[in-house]
């Protein structure tokens, strides 16, 4: 089992309950940021001396859900922090963005990196296309385009031009190229089941940020491996990230206690904005296939239910390090994945427990999903 | 826009041609398939007056006695554009057609001006998978969207016959090395146009032809095949007119004022 360090890097200092969209920015004071950002690119980095395989920087903007406005700036700074850990986007959000700026950033990235980016094209949250003004009717096919544009930019031999449905370039030829050869490895969104095919699709590896419910868990993996299948290759364990919130105390009750209040903090300060931004996308675009209707609601359904619940479904890991131990165990017996995404950082819980938190897991779940590291 | 059927009277005998339009000429070369006067061609023919020269053997003609080479297609379309054009022009290529037209910009050059090779044939490499003898596998390899060929196309007979009709010109050797040779002897600007989805011509034969070629341009098409001119028709209209009435130009954004052949014809 691999191990991904993951962090929002939530803007935390603005309590007040809102659902704005976008949230009005005279909330964000610049002097806490600058203090924030330390902290949190300090976290990330002793990700590596924990012992995490990756640490993983994503893409928000507009709300205090989170501050990587462009993750790539975290990314390159981490890499200046750090010798041997993967540096995982996850992800840019391809269908907003231009691109060959993409395929740019993400070589001097690996170039940068000595070739340890992973190469997140994802598809992102519906607030996103509120925020730069795409259509989220577009989203799939952009990124389709986009993706398959950002793999010729970077491994082509000769200049060249796209003429596309979305993107129309007359000369391409990126300076710098990837140090990955082919090219950096991917990892796509597995948030539906097209994503979840359009990713075996690519080839790429497949990953849920958070998962919502194991069987909806299950039934996106299994479209990403029949995907697969049908594109001709077998994915692996390791070709599968699930990520899963983590709060770990030596006191069972107060990594309970923690999770509690930082979901709270989290539904009712970072997420209120964008949900209602999520609700304009669901009522007047086809972003959301019936499908995914359901599963949204579903969704917001999870969000009130408690800790308890989430760690009897396997959702969330919570506890002490032995029974973090046992949760894993059984989400792993599940879904036969082989990279767990791990987020601590959720809504306003402590750094300090976090960077403890840490620690332990390293000392005390980490060695027993050894095999195969 | 209607194109009319007309015949030449070359040295090694007749060879029958389609032309439409009015304005610059240029010289169409066709693929496989034979003569089809596709959307591109029609939108080709709103500023150019287009001369579609059909390859003897091709859409039930007769072979010629002595052409049977591709620098002998080569010569016999240098003759056609003196006999019939009558002045410089640009030349269009397509798959086979493509070939033909890099033989001909190879000895004879200064009769055309700019070339755009669609999908060219001649440069796969020996590793490159065959086409399909299966008709339905044949159009999954050569189409990204089958819906999109016309209802009134040619009879699989006649297709058929086409496909087999090539093999009267070449070897069946997926490489022309010959023709590699000598592909740094063309000075003419080029476009090359390779659809993403071609299952017949791989994009490294592009590569090839980009690195050789001195002053060109590749460009791929987006969610095409072999068959970009049905497949995508729009983007393929776009590119070629630009590329056609700006030259090298074409790689600049003018916005609304540059969008090809729509700028061109309001001009």
């Amino acid at each position: 089992m691999e191990f991904a360090y993951f962090h929002l890097m939530p803007y935390t200092a603005s309590p007040e309950t809102t659902k704005d969209w976008p949230v009005p920015n005279h909330r964000f004071d610049p002097e806490i940021g600058h203090e924030l950002y330390t902290t949190y690119i300090d976290n990330m980095a002793y990700a590596e001396e924990c012992g995490f395989d990756w640490v993983g920087c994503n893409e928000h903007h507009m709300s205090p859900f989170g501050m990587m406005a462009n993750p790539n700036i975290i990314g390159a700074s981490l890499i200046q922090r750090t010798k041997k850990i993967k540096i995982a986007m996850v992800g840019n959000l391809i269908p907003l963005l231009n691109p060959l700026r993409v395929a740019e950033e993400y070589a001097m990235l690996d170039v940068l990196s000595g070739g340890r980016l992973i190469a997140g094209m994802f598809r992102g949250i519906p607030h996103e296309y509120v925020a730069y003004n795409v259509s989220p009717s577009e989203s799939y096919d952009r990124l389709l385009e986009a993706t398959q544009l950002i793999i010729k930019a970077w491994t082509e031999p000769e200049p060249f031009g796209w003429e596309g449905e979305f993107y129309q370039y007359r000369a391409v030829s990126i300076w710098p190229r990837p140090i990955q050869k082919p090219h950096p490895r991917i990892i796509m969104s597995g948030s539906s089941k097209r994503s979840a095919e359009i990713a075996g699709q690519f080839g790429a590896m497949f990953g849920i940020a958070q998962i919502k419910t194991m069987e909806n868990a299950r039934e996106l993996i299994d479209a990403y491996k029949n995907s697969a299948r049908e594109h001709g290759w077998e994915p692996k364990p390791s070709d599968i990230l699930v990520g899963l919130s983590l709060a770990i105390s030596e006191d069972a009750d107060e990594a309970k206690e923690m999770l509690t209040g930082g979901r709270k903090f989290f539904a009712e300060v970072l997420g209120g904005g964008i949900r209602t931004a999520q609700q304009l996308v669901l009522h007047k675009s086809r972003y959301y296939d019936d499908e995914m209707k359901g599963k949204f609601i579903d969704a917001r359904k999870a969000a009130m239910i408690s800790v308890d619940d989430l760690i009897e479904a396997g959702t969330a890991l919570c506890g002490t390090p032995e029974q973090v131990v046992e949760q894993l165990r059984y989400v792993e017996s599940q879904l036969g994945h082989g990279v767990t995404n791990i987020n601590m950082k959720t809504g306003n819980i402590p750094d300090e427990a976090i960077t403890a938190g840490m620690k332990m897991f390293q000392e005390r779940v980490m060695p027993a999903f050894q095999n195969g590291r | 826009m209607s194109f009319t059927e007309k015949t030449a009277s070359l040295s090694k005998g007749s060879v029958k041609y389609h032309v439409g339009g009015e304005g610059r000429p240029i010289l169409y070369l066709h693929s496989g398939g034979g003569i089809r006067v596709t959307q591109p061609v029609l939108d080709l023919a709103e500023n150019h007056t287009v001369f579609m020269m059909v390859t003897p053997g091709f859409d039930g003609t007769d072979y010629l006695d002595g052409v049977d080479t591709m620098e002998g297609m080569a010569e016999l379309a240098k003759e056609f554009i003196d006999s019939e054009i009558g002045e410089k022009c640009d030349l269009i290529g397509y798959s086979f057609g493509g070939w033909v037209a890099c033989w001909l910009a190879v000895l004879h050059g200064d009769l055309v001006d700019q070339i755009i090779l669609q999908a060219p044939a001649g440069f796969r490499g020996k590793d490159a998978p065959g086409l399909p003898t299966d008709p339905a596998e044949f159009v999954k390899v050569m189409y990204a969207h089958p819906e999109k060929i016309p209802s009134e196309d040619k009879p699989e007979d006649v297709l058929k016959h086409n496909r087999e009709a090539m093999g009267h010109y070449h070897s069946g050797a997926p490489m022309d090395n010959a023709l590699v040779a000598r592909l740094g002897e063309i000075e003419n600007l080029v476009l090359v146009v390779h659809g993403t989805e071609d299952g017949a011509i791989p994009k490294e034969s592009m590569q090839l032809l980009k690195s050789k070629l001195n002053r060109s341009h590749l460009v791929y098409v987006y969610d095409a095949a072999h068959g970009l001119e049905i497949d995508q028709p729009e983007r393929v209209s776009l590119l070629v007119n630009d590329f056609l009435a700006r030259g090298e130009g074409f790689l600049v954004n003018w916005g609304d004022e540059a969008a090809g052949f729509e700028a061109v014809s309001k001009a």
